[in-house]
């Protein structure tokens, strides 16, 4: 979290000095246990949080169902769509420079949160295309090596489940291509300086982009423990020609207990121009990532902050969200 | 080229000393993809001539002509142009852009040593972008005219003095305010590149799919061929970016977050402004006469251009009477060729030193 916030800080010491409940929950996803400065009513929430164990590394990993800290649908409720017009006019995604910022309704507020993620991964393995869909924008169909750093500035409203109140994410992706990296030396720690987020990337078509995530995690994730490590599996349009199944993730998520996320950075619907991308459509093809991704970072906020403590727990097989 | 038909231009990058075709980008009629044969018997001629010392510059078909344009020995372009309004001075300078543009991106050492082709012809798809801008028509003349062109902003000095201070505090001297490709104010500097490297870097950043910020290595053709230096750029609006040309530091990071807004967001008004001057290129404010359609304007002695085809505020109203903007923009053009070739001739130095060299000697 970065200086833009400082609402939400003083918010969240305003919780530190509410009651300490021990949460005890028998769940569909196991047993969790828990204990969080909250009310009792969020303690319900908290039995939907499910929190990784601390890896002999040192690696902590926290494994959140969808929806554990914010609300997943609010975005088709009519307050939702309200702060939705923010970043979407007359159906069309709204780019901001970084001068800008989205303006909301007089009679809604919201704090914005900022963070900073790094989008790590193969040559060809789709960086680009993913955060060129998550910020609404034409996704390239061919592929060009990404030269240096480009950084996209994404901007994701969200309704947090405890306090019901409306955060904007503003989430800058950092995509290097991997052709640069290796060939300058100032890339890699560019990407990785006060870095809050790192997404592990592979290509559902694309075998060895999937073996080599150890590898990568290792190279790149090295003493960036209280970061927050996705991974995040390209071109799951092209399911039909997976190299990769379920079960291969199944196992691996066992070993690196790390959240998983599927990606389809294909161009949506256009509007009745023929030319311009449907913002609206392109958003509901994203929503599940931009909402995990808010998820991870929210309460990786909350664990540094002392809010939340990990609890052991192994994770449900399946990956969560989908 | 009798097969090709229609009208378009075509451009084939390829190297000197074993033929092997790079890349090839085309505009208009000519098709995408140049039959390989028609590629070979290009190239096969120029380096037939060569072989006997002779330099072939270029050639007319009936409706075709032909440019050839050698590099460092090491790379060759060649340009077909069946267009009416392509002279030869504006496929030599496009030629021109085009292998210097190849350098802005990847340096001159991969150009000049080719180790790897395979490679090669990877790395230069970074520059496609770049050069299939100057193969679309823009609202620009610095293809042509190879000087910068700049836009007239409301708040000049406030700007200027903007960039300044933030150039300063980025650690660096070369900064550079611009909007939709084209330089509206820049530290005393940036101003002493070379005007084609201000050009390059403006039609470059142009060029770029839309990104917030940006860190992106970039070889000075004539400043710094084989080094590269890094250009950050900002994007305060969608269309306005400021660049600074920097070393090793200060991290993208540290300048986005500690200097960006500090710096900028105080003059939201003044760049949101920059837009609305793009197509006119100078305020509003500035009286014209109402017969002007468009205007090159051009200082010779800084290589600084204001170019624009919309000079009128209010126009609409005497459409039925006015050029289409695309008659305006090459009537310009067609124009500026005529009094460079004819009235100013010490314009053209590279291509007297093209012509010079195509004698036998
Ligand atoms: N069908 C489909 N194609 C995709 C997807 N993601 C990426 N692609 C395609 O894969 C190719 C490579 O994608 P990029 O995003 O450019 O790859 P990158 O990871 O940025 O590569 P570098 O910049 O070289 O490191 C492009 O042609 C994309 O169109 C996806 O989810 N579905
Ligand atoms: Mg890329």
């Amino acid at each position: 979290m970065k200086s833009d916030a400082p609402p939400i800080w003083t918010w969240k010491s305003r919780l530190r000095d509410a009651v300490l409940i021990l949460a005890l929950y028998l769940g569909e996803v196991g047993f969790c246990l828990s204990y969080k400065l909250y009310t009792a009513r969020d303690c319900l929430n908290l039995g939907r949080l499910c929190v990784a164990e601390r890896r002999g590394s040192g690696v902590m990993a926290a494994f959140l169902m969808p929806g554990s800290v914010i609300i997943t649908d609010w975005h088709r409720s009519s307050e939702g769509k309200e702060f939705l017009s923010s970043i979407v006019r007359k159906n069309k995604r709204k780019f901001f420079g970084l001068i800008e910022r989205p303006v909301l309704p007089p009679q809604v507020a919201a704090d914005t949160a900022c963070y900073k993620i790094f989008v790590s991964g193969k040559s060809s393995v789709g960086k680009t295309a993913m955060v060129a869909k998550l910020a609404g924008l034409e996704v390239p169909v061919v592929h060009h090596e990404t030269t240096g750093i480009q950084t996209t500035t994404v901007y994701w409203p969200v309704k947090l489940r405890d306090t019901e109140r409306a955060v904007i994410f503003k989430l800058q992706f950092w995509d290097c291509g991997e052709a640069t990296l290796k060939k300058f030396d100032h890339i890699l720690p560019a990407c990785k300086e006060k870095a809050d987020a790192i997404l592990f990337l592979f290509s559902f078509t694309d075998r060895s982009s999937f073996d080599d995530l150890p590898n990568q995690i290792s190279r790149v994730a090295e003493e960036s423990e209280h970061i927050v490590k996705i991974v995040i599996g390209t071109k799951f349009d092209q399911y039909m020609h997976a190299d990769v199944t379920e079960r291969d993730l199944a196992e691996f998520q066992r070993t690196w207990r790390l959240p998983l996320l599927r990606m389809k950075s294909v161009n949506g619907p256009r509007l009745s121009d023929g030319q311009t991308l449907d913002g609206r459509a392109g958003l509901a093809d994203v929503s599940h990532v931009l909402n995990g991704l808010a998820e991870h970072l929210w309460h990786q906020d909350q664990l540094m902050a002392g809010l939340v403590v990990p609890a052991i727990q192994a994770p449900k097989e399946d990956s969560l969200y989908l | 080229m009798e097969e090709s038909g229609g009208c378009g231009l075509s451009l084939i990058c390829l190297t000197a000393s074993s033929g092997v075709p790079l890349y090839s980008r085309s505009r208009g009629g000519i098709g995408r993809q140049l039959p390989f044969s028609v590629i070979g018997s290009l190239n096969g001629v120029h380096m037939f001539g060569n072989n006997l010392d002779v330099l072939l510059t270029a050639t007319s078909t009936e409706n075709t002509r032909v440019v050839w344009k050698s590099f460092h020995d090491s790379i060759n372009l060649i340009v077909m142009s069946s267009e009416v309004d392509s002279s030869d001075l504006y496929l030599n300078r496009l030629l021109d852009n085009v292998f210097h543009a190849m350098v802005l991106v990847v340096g001159l050492e991969e150009l000049v040593n080719i180790k790897n082709v395979e490679r090669l012809k990877k790395d230069l798809r970074a520059c496609y972008r770049l050069i299939d801008s100057f193969l679309t028509v823009s609202e620009k003349s610095g293809d042509l005219t190879q000087c910068v062109d700049c836009v007239v902003p409301y708040d000049g000095p406030i700007l200027q003095e903007c960039l300044d201070a933030f150039t300063h505090a980025a650690e660096s001297n070369f900064g550079c305010l611009m909007a939709a490709g084209r330089v509206v104010v820049a530290t005393e500097k940036w101003w002493r590149l070379a005007a084609q490297e201000v050009m390059l870097l403006a039609w470059l950043v142009a060029s770029l799919a839309l990104n917030s910020s940006r860190d992106y290595p970039v070889y000075l053709p004539h400043g710094s061929p084989t080094v590269p230096h890094r250009l950050l750029t900002f994007q305060l609006v969608p269309g306005v970016d400021v660049c600074v040309l920097c070393g090793p530091t200060p991290s993208l990071q540290k300048v986005e977050t500690e200097l960006v807004e500090r710096y900028w967001r105080p003059l939201q008004d003044p760049v949101k402004a920059c837009l609305r001057v793009q197509l006119r290129s100078f305020p509003a404010s500035f009286p014209l006469h109402q017969g002007i359609l468009g205007l090159l304007l051009i200082n010779r002695e800084q290589k600084k251009g204001v170019y624009t085809v919309q000079a009128q505020q209010a126009e609409d109203k005497q459409q039925g009477v006015s050029l289409s903007l695309e008659q305006r923009r090459a009537a310009l053009r067609a124009f500026y060729t005529l009094a460079v070739s004819q009235y100013f001739p010490s314009e053209q130095g590279d291509e007297k030193k093209g012509k010079a060299a195509s004698k036998l000697e």
